[in-house]
């Protein structure tokens, strides 16, 4: 069976912009949809999300949406992982 | 050949390396894993080696200075190879034990410089082989580095078949020919291949360039986002 490595935070950070972003275009963030596809516990989830407004990248009013901030800082994770897939590095 | 033009062409190559060193921090910023820091450090030594040897055709005439210049120029290149291939060695593994191994080999390599450097000022007793001799081994050695990376590159591109990821072997591969015309112009003193060097390694340089500018500055990649929404509207 194929050993799951540790995901850093930043990546954690990173996975979660991205899936909220996602959920956000298709209606209204379930936080149940969020956990499955992002793959942490429930309550790690929430600790994440705190620490994700604290640093201003998401926003939970009206909403759970990403701020300009959360969606310049997913921009960039993007390219990042655009250019290590072009520089033949892989990242898990 | 004049002097100006191969010290233009170190300049503009260490110039080069030196922007590429702004792109190859990111993985680094972004991701926060210390195994990354390779490649900025691979680029920054090769801008730094090209430094030394725009220095060393500077000072020509004084004799004193311009031998150490080029033992510099030597170890620096050979460091920012054993660097970049460090860091691909090392890109796949993730896990604590393979962490703890790169701390390892990242210490040593700094040792390594940091002594290399000591030596090329202060000469051991039984003096320092010809730097001819150490130049064809040195070259040797990064041919075998980039000959490395440009596989281990070239398997990650043909894993996931992408037009995008066939750049960055390709400029491996400019600066493996690169060094290996030198080689053949430190064999056999060929002019063309001298020129011929210079110009894979600008080549070379050139595509990381546009690989990074594409990356960074061309339309935005949200492919993925745009796959999955795809994904999920079909299902």
């Amino acid at each position: 069976m194929k050993k799951l490595l540790r995901r850093d935070k930043l990546k954690i950070y990173g996975d979660l912009l991205f899936i909220l972003n996602i959920e956000t275009k298709k209606g209204k963030v379930i936080l149940t949809h969020v956990q499955l596809k992002a793959n942490v516990p429930f309550d790690r989830l929430k600790t994440y999300l705190s620490e994700l407004k604290e640093l201003g990248f998401i926003q939970d009013e009206p909403s759970l949406v990403l701020t300009e901030r959360g969606k310049q800082y997913l921009r960039e994770y993007e390219a990042v992982l655009d250019f290590m897939k072009r520089m033949g590095l892989t990242y898990e | 050949m004049d002097n100006l033009v191969l010290i233009l062409a170190e300049v503009v190559s260490a110039l080069l390396c030196f922007t590429l060193v702004r792109f190859m921090m990111k993985p680094y910023q972004y991701m926060g894993e210390s195994r990354y820091i390779g490649l900025p450090l691979g680029f920054a030594f090769l801008g730094m080696s090209y430094i030394f040897m725009g220095l060393a055709l500077y000072f020509e005439t004084s004799l004193f200075i311009e031998e150490e210049i080029k033992w510099l120029q030597l170890f620096t290149q050979a460091y920012a190879f054993a660097f970049l291939a460090v860091t691909y060695y090392f890109s796949k593994k993730g896990s604590e034990h393979s962490r703890l191994r790169w701390r390892i080999t990242f210490a040593g390599l700094i040792f390594a410089a940091v002594a290399s450097y000591l030596v090329v000022f202060e000469h051991p007793m039984f003096g320092l082989p010809s730097y001819k001799t150490v130049d064809e081994y040195f070259r040797f050695f990064n041919i075998i580095c980039v000959l490395y990376i440009t596989i281990h590159t070239l398997r990650s591109h043909a894993s996931k078949p992408d037009p995008k990821t066939i750049w960055v072997p390709l400029s491996y591969l400019l600066l493996g020919f690169s060094q290996y015309s030198y080689l053949i112009c430190s064999l056999d003193e060929s002019f063309s291949a001298f020129i011929g060097a210079h110009i894979l390694r600008l080549a070379g340089l050139l595509v990381f360039l546009f690989v990074a500018y594409q990356t960074f500055y061309g339309r935005r990649n949200m492919r993925r986002e745009e796959e999955i929404l795809n994904e999920e509207a079909s299902a």
